[in-house]
């Protein structure tokens, strides 16, 4: 059997990861797609504010909050959905805000943190808070949007294992001792950091001061000030997330391209699932080029002489020129593959080729779906034909 | 135009979509200037990257060094950066490694946003300054963060300059906003594909770099482009073949040069010419509304029939990226 549809007929949660440029976000779609075609409640989250995928699925935009596909999109391509296929877009300050609302003991407390400079800056830049919401926000549609399975494609991190780290990151950041060691003594002193006793993060608050400016010290020590007594809350939240990922409802999906570095980076992340005890259940090798043949044998003076030859032998020289080149792309995406085979059971995999057609709209979408659901996920036959010019009338 | 007028500002900024390509066409770019007597260093930012592997093997550090004859590297991580910022600025010669911690390096960049991206920038001033290393070098190529954090990076020093009112630190973000804005000293080329989405990210891009960060821009470099097979009158004759199933005349022409082709091998003949047309034609369209609508000038690079790239791979793309500066 197919091993994603596998997943998606016992799991609660995918998540697909993989490296930039592989096709993430598209195959999510495509596998929430799919669910709802198999008579799901199906929702997929997106963190790539990927507007291909919005106007994919007939919408202008997606937004934080899920909005469901209408059926008529479905029977426009020729399908029909007994379930229902839902999308959204993660937006991290929102959800943030709805992190400090839920564990801020008063709402006047929650509306200090979120006016808070330092507040905003966080969820704009600090590296980890896009995964972290991003696992908050699907515990959030997990817990609360009864949901049969949620699809979720990780952010663009150029290093998918940065994902996995990114939460721990960011919750450490928060209980960082070197934070605390400068800015403990900074906020007792009530701000004056010339009254420091301790020397060493005395010298340490001159320095970020001349950096950064006095303000931000202000902001930062209020921050931190506001945000005592909500750690227990943030941490219980962050275990139970943990939880939820290492549970038997939950898969995660590597997606790749054959490239070198894509596969490197696919079979890398599979072990790092492993040892970090998160549940792998299947790859999506993507951008396959399709092997036609065992490859035809010519030597140069054969191609010499059919060059020289009539049209039809120069006509042949050149797809024979052709053929070698794409056998070329495939051995080496074999080779690729191969290595990969030794870390990932084959078993494990589909391999979707390259498709005729982008995947702009929704039948587009669909043929996505198509390919990665085949029967036999290991060998799909691609049929590629030339679009012939229509007679003009 | 000509290569020098290409290779005028100092600075080159290489930036596009993830997946694009923009390593492979920095280190084409860095080989093309190393051809022609620049000493040059290319500059990868915040990863371990492919930049090393495609130039030879040696792995990248924060230190220049030298990969190729001519042609330098390294690796510009904001951890070190702020260190060496200390160091230079504030003269502190022993730096206590909870400055240069992850966990200060996050505070310190989120407390002011930007501060990431003027570290990396400020070393990129550096070394165009000479400052902080002994090297000279006539071509710094950066090898620049996707582009979707791009517009980010490079208005940094301007965001900042708003948030940090006073100090040293907005000086120097002012000295490098006047860097990245003087087109005498750098330029921003772009990489994507001929595909929808690279395509669509690139215009945008384009349009906020050059009207909202006001940088000079220069190439857009369509990548992985494949290459004409066939003649018009050469496709006519495949159609009519493929159409007529007239597969025999293939196997024929094959026989009188001693090539023996059976049923299987023609038909993969032609599924390799119907995918790559079929790829084309995609890559057609697209390529199309980028010299529609982009102003500045295309090149067009192509597909290269090799999965894994090295150097061989990039002293061929490096041959390309010549002539199409030449043909400009």
């Amino acid at each position: 059997m197919n091993p994603i549809a596998e997943l998606v007929a016992k799991k609660r949660i995918i998540v697909c990861a993989g490296s930039g440029g592989v096709g993430k976000t598209t195959t999510a779609a495509a596998i929430a797609l799919q669910a709802a075609l198999m008579g799901k409640r199906a929702a997929v989250l997106t963190i790539d504010p990927a507007r291909r995928l919005a106007s994919s699925l007939g919408l202008k935009e997606l937004t934080n909050d899920p909005v469901r596909i209408p059926q008529r999109k479905f029977s426009s391509a020729g399908l029909e959905a007994n379930g229902e296929l839902h999308a959204a877009m993660l937006d991290t300050k929102t959800t943030f805000d709805n992190v400090v609302l839920r564990y801020a003991p008063t709402r006047e407390q929650a509306r200090r943190i979120i006016a808070n400079r330092f507040y905003r800056n966080i969820s704009g830049t600090l590296s980890g808070t896009q995964e972290y919401m991003a696992m908050e926000k699907l515990y959030e549609l997990h817990s609360e949007g009864d949901y049969d399975l949620i699809v979720i494609d990780t952010p663009p991190t150029r290093n998918a294992l940065d994902f996995l780290d990114a939460p721990r990151r960011m919750t450490d950041f928060f209980e960082s001792r070197v934070l605390r060691w400068f800015l403990i003594p900074y906020m007792k002193a009530g701000g004056g950091f010339m009254r420091v006793a301790n020397v060493a993060a005395g010298t340490f608050l001159r320095l970020v001061k001349r950096i950064v400016g006095a303000e931000v010290l202000d902001d930062t020590a209020e921050f931190f000030g506001n945000l005592e007594g909500m750690y227990d809350g943030f941490k219980q939240r962050a275990r139970d997330v943990a939880r939820l990922l290492q549970s038997d409802a939950t898969s995660f999906v590597v997606i790749t391209s054959p490239a070198e570095d894509s596969v490197t980076e696919a079979a890398f992340f599979a072990s790092r699932l492993n040892e970090s005890g998160l549940p792998f259940g299947g790859l999506v090798v993507n951008r396959v080029h399709p092997k036609l043949g065992d490859g035809i044998e010519v030597r140069p003076r054969q191609l010499d002489r059919l060059e020289k030859g009539d049209a039809t032998g120069r006509l042949l020289a050149k797809l024979l020129d052709n053929e070698s080149a794409f056998m070329r792309v495939v051995e080496l995406e074999e080779k690729n593959l191969d290595s990969l085979a030794r870390r990932i059971p084959r078993h494990l995999w589909v391999r979707v080729p390259y498709l005729e057609r982008e995947a702009v709209d929704f039948p587009g979408l669909a043929s996505v779906a198509q390919q990665l659901f085949a029967e036999s996920g290991g060998n799909v036959s691609a049929r590629y034909r030339t679009p012939r010019p229509k007679p003009r009338s | 135009m000509l290569l020098d007028e290409f290779f005028a500002p100092r600075i080159l900024v290489v930036s596009g979509k993830g997946g694009v390509g923009k390593t492979t066409v920095s280190a084409a770019l860095a080989l093309l200037a190393a051809r022609h007597g620049r000493k040059v260093c290319v500059a990868e930012v915040d990863r371990k990257g492919t930049l090393a592997r495609l130039l030879g093997g040696r792995e990248l550090t924060y230190e220049p060094n030298e990969l190729l004859p001519g042609v330098w590297g390294l690796n510009i991580m904001p951890e070190e950066a702020l260190g060496e910022y200390l160091r230079v600025q504030y003269h502190m010669r022993r730096i206590s490694r909870a400055f240069t911690s992850t966990h200060f390096v996050d505070y310190i960049t989120t407390a002011a946003p930007g501060l990431k991206d003027i570290l990396v920038l400020g070393k990129i001033w550096y070394l165009e300054q000479g400052r902080g290393t002994h090297h000279r070098f006539d071509t710094i190529v950066v090898d620049a963060p996707a582009a979707g954090h791009m517009k980010n990076f490079l208005s940094a020093p301007a965001g900042l300059s708003d948030a940090v009112q006073v100090g040293p630190i907005r000086r120097q973000a002012e000295w490098l906003r006047a860097m990245l804005t003087d087109p005498a000293r750098s330029r921003i080329h772009l990489v994507t594909l001929a595909e929808e989405m690279p395509v669509t990210e690139t215009l945008e891009t384009v349009t906020a770099v050059r009207d909202e960060v006001g940088l000079s821009t220069g190439t857009v470099f369509a990548n992985a482009v494949y290459s004409d097979l066939l003649t018009r009158d050469e496709e006519k004759t495949f159609a009519r073949l493929a159409d007529s199933k007239e597969w025999s005349s293939f196997a024929a022409a094959g026989k009188s040069a001693g090539v023996k082709l059976d049923d299987e091998d023609v038909q993969a003949l032609a599924g390799y010419h119907d995918f790559l047309e079929a790829r084309r034609a995609i890559q057609t369209s697209h390529l199309r509304k980028l010299k529609r609508e982009v102003q500045e000038p295309v090149a067009v690079l192509p597909f290269l029939f090799s999965a894994g790239l090295e150097l061989p791979d990039i002293e061929t793309l490096a041959d390309v990226v010549e002539m199409r500066i030449d043909e400009q």
